[in-house]
């Protein structure tokens, strides 16, 4: 079948694209160009500099499939950079690889797929879909330290109909060990973290820039008693401690951010335990069950035991069975039943009465 | 590749060697491979096949032989006349040239401004036309170098060269008019002299020629510093060895092209009016610079409604290569500068496609290649 894979340049996608086309599909590679500087320059580092595209290239090029480069700069600019900078003036934590996923690459990259007649896509995420009758579920790959469902939440069994994951059982050494043997080049490629229009820099410098930011304010403690000031909420997320004035040789962390009195809050690590918060703009792979579910709160954190009861359509209270440290808001809080995702969304700095409003 | 198998039409980017060019290549390579700036046998048969080229390749553009120097393409001839004479340490030198350059001379500008020059970028009409009244304004005792090429490698269409060469030298007689005519020798004859051009940059692969060759044409009179340091070659102009290869693959080339060029247009022009009325008759588009003056080679089409973007794609998926602006260095194809200037809306920058056809036409090429855009386009809708 034609398949159209997203390759970013990287030993995983590559893989990918060299794996179906051995297993005789008729493979397209495709490379989404989401981000560029404003005089349209390319990243330094992340997954979508010229380097990269090239290493993609080069990787079609010895696969011997088609390969494109599509502009989706215009997309990403409006659904991820702005949200960043405006979640982050919110006094809220982004997950922006999260809201890329959700936003624009999925959406955009099945409709590019149906209209070049593919039947399915392909990328290289660790995450496997299994067929249930006809019913597609997502579930963790068999490897859980490379597994990336998470940031695959908001697929829903329509589209994970369309969409192969082919890592989703394979190792991390096994994929650097097939580019081996495939001759990629890419096969002992370090692997990228960082956010792709930041880099290696600070990401409050690239927010500073956007907005305007906010001027001085206070840093208090629980009781309002002032213990120091800050240049703009912008640099601050729940939890951090890096740059918190600390107390009495006890560490101080960030516990909330009230932006519209331009106020930090510090205090203990133990004033940072969250047991309930709410999750918005849920989306579900498939129906739920309510039965023996679990949470994560971050990218690869633990797995929590949580109740969840629906407040509306898409807003839903999450219980955890034990209280938990670093539950930001603004990152997302993705369902799990065991190995199973069930589904996910937003997690809200309202707390519930403000949300019945 | 062979053309059943897949329709080449992006011969405004290069087009294939003709058989003629790639033999006095091989040729050249064989039997006078020596370096013709040397002292023996074999050298002097390689100037010998350099001068005689130089003559015929001068002559082809009714210039001198000692007025064309031989560089690596266009682009080097472009960064050369645009960047070099730019010296003078008050920084009064000017420099106009269009908003719809190709980016060798556009870039190069953008140096020369970088550098502390005023530099003019004049604005073009909906057609692509540049704007003659705000082009003559800019020429002042200043203007050092006025830079416009023949005709755009876009949309294919003509530029009012004479008129402004003749408009330069009415304000400012010092002035060098440069033109790039890169693009406009694939399917024009091209006499320098007659035109009032006073530099130009030619490229040998885009008349199926040799890549890696190209002209740099400076009118007897003028002198700029050299872009190249090394080895006195070519007159002390231009170091490096000269590719004299090249330069006899370019003469053959452009023997073939002049001896052939009215029976090759009319058949590129034949198959170009094909195939764009069987996409009118089946599509909303609108052909850019159709009632002007332009290029036959190219048609720049806007499909309304579709991505072009997606049907690029879909375009080489079904065997047929076309292009979209110009490349970046990620291999996305950006919106194209020469339609911004043109103020065709952001909505509808985006459904454009160039089509360009070469000197390896056959008949029924047009009505094929119409076949294949819409079998495409049905499936893409």
């Amino acid at each position: 079948m034609r398949i159209l894979v997203a390759m970013s340049g990287g030993v995983d996608s590559s893989v990918v694209a060299g794996l179906l086309k051995s297993q005789g599909h008729d493979v397209i590679g495709v490379t989404m160009k989401l981000w560029e500087g404003p005089n349209g320059e390319m990243p330094e580092t992340g997954c979508c500099t010229s380097a990269d595209s090239e290493d993609a290239r080069k990787v079609a090029a010895k696969l011997d499939i088609p390969y494109y480069v599509l502009d989706y700069t215009a997309s990403f600019s409006e659904n991820v950079i702005d949200n960043f900078v405006d979640m982050y003036s919110q006094g809220l934590t982004p997950n922006p690889c999260v809201e890329c996923n959700r936003s624009v690459k999925f959406d955009h990259f099945l409709e590019q797929a149906n209209k070049l007649n593919c039947e399915k896509v392909a990328t290289g995420h660790y995450a496997k879909i299994v067929n249930n009758n006809n019913t597609f579920e997502l579930h963790k790959a068999d490897f859980l330290d490379k597994d990336q469902s998470y940031v695959l939440h908001m697929l829903d069994s329509k589209k994970l109909e369309k969409i192969e994951f082919p890592l989703g059982t394979i190792s991390k050494p096994e994929v650097r060990q097939i580019a081996a043997t495939l001759g990629l080049k890419t096969a002992f490629k370090k692997d990228s973290q960082d956010i792709c229009f930041v880099g290696k820099k600070d990401y409050r410098n690239f927010v500073g820039k956007r907005i305007d930011v906010s001027s001085k304010g206070l840093i208090v403690d629980k009781y309002e008693n002032e213990v120091g000031t800050h240049g703009g909420i912008h640099a601050y997320t729940i939890g951090q401690r890096k740059g918190v004035p600390g107390g009495q040789g006890e560490a101080k962390y960030v516990t909330k951010i009230d932006v519209e009195n331009n106020k930090i809050y510090i205090g203990s690590k133990d004033e940072l335990e969250t047991k309930k918060f709410l999750i918005e703009e849920v989306s579900f792979v498939n129906s739920i069950d309510y039965e023996n579910l679990s949470i994560q709160t971050r990218y690869n954190s633990i797995d929590v035991p949580c109740n969840i009861e629906k407040v509306d359509e898409s807003t839903y209270q999450i219980e955890l069975k034990n209280p938990t440290l670093g539950v930001a808001p603004g990152q997302f809080g993705v369902i799990y039943q065991n190995t199973k995702l069930v589904g996910g969304g937003r997690i809200t700095s309202k707390v519930l009465e403000e949300a019945y409003e | 590749m062979n053309k059943n198998d897949y329709m080449y039409l992006d011969h405004a980017a290069t087009t294939p060697m003709r058989e003629v060019a790639f033999e006095a290549y091989k040729k050249t390579e064989m039997d006078a491979y020596a370096n013709s700036s040397g002292g023996h046998a074999l050298s002097r048969k390689a100037k010998n096949i350099l001068e005689e080229s130089r003559e015929f390749i001068s002559s082809c553009f009714g210039a001198a032989p000692n007025e064309i120097t031989f560089t690596s393409g266009g682009t080097e001839a472009d960064n050369w006349i645009i960047k070099t004479p730019f010296v003078d340490e008050e920084k009064k030198s000017e420099l106009i040239t269009t908003q719809i350059e190709h980016e060798a001379v556009l870039a190069s500008a953008e140096d020369v401004k970088k550098k502390g020059y005023k530099v003019k970028f004049i604005s073009c009409d909906e057609d692509g036309i540049t704007n003659l009244e705000e082009f003559k304004k800019s020429i002042n005792p200043n203007t050092l170098i006025a830079s416009v090429m023949y005709a755009n490698n876009e949309t294919g269409v003509i530029q009012p060269i004479k008129e402004m060469s003749q408009s330069v030298k009415n304000i400012n007689p010092k002035t060098l008019f440069h033109s790039d005519v890169v693009q406009a020798v694939a399917t024009k004859k091209i006499d320098f002299h007659s035109l009032g051009i006073d530099s130009a940059a030619i490229s040998g692969h885009k008349i199926g020629g040799p890549k890696g060759i190209g002209v740099m044409f400076l009118k007897t009179g003028y002198k700029i510093p050299s872009l190249l340091h090394g080895g006195k070659q070519e007159l002390e102009r231009r170091a490096g060895t000269v590719n004299v290869s090249g330069v006899a693959g370019l003469a053959a080339a452009l023997k073939e092209q002049q001896q052939n060029l009215e029976k090759e247009n009319k058949l590129i022009e034949n198959e170009r009016k094909i195939f764009e009325s069987k996409i009118k008759e089946e599509f909303d588009v609108q052909i850019v610079g159709e009632n002007v003056n332009r290029l036959c080679h190219i048609s720049n089409i806007q499909f309304n409604n579709i991505n072009s973007e997606t049907l690029m794609v879909a375009l080489d998926l079904n065997g047929m290569g076309v292009s979209r602006g110009s490349a970046c260095a990620s291999g996305a194809q950006k919106p194209s500068h020469v339609l911004k200037a043109m103020n065709i809306e952001d909505e509808v920058i985006n459904n454009h496609l160039r089509f360009s056809f070469g000197w390896n036409i056959e008949i029924g090429d047009g009505e094929k290649s119409a076949e294949i855009v819409k079998n495409t386009i049905k499936e893409i809708i």
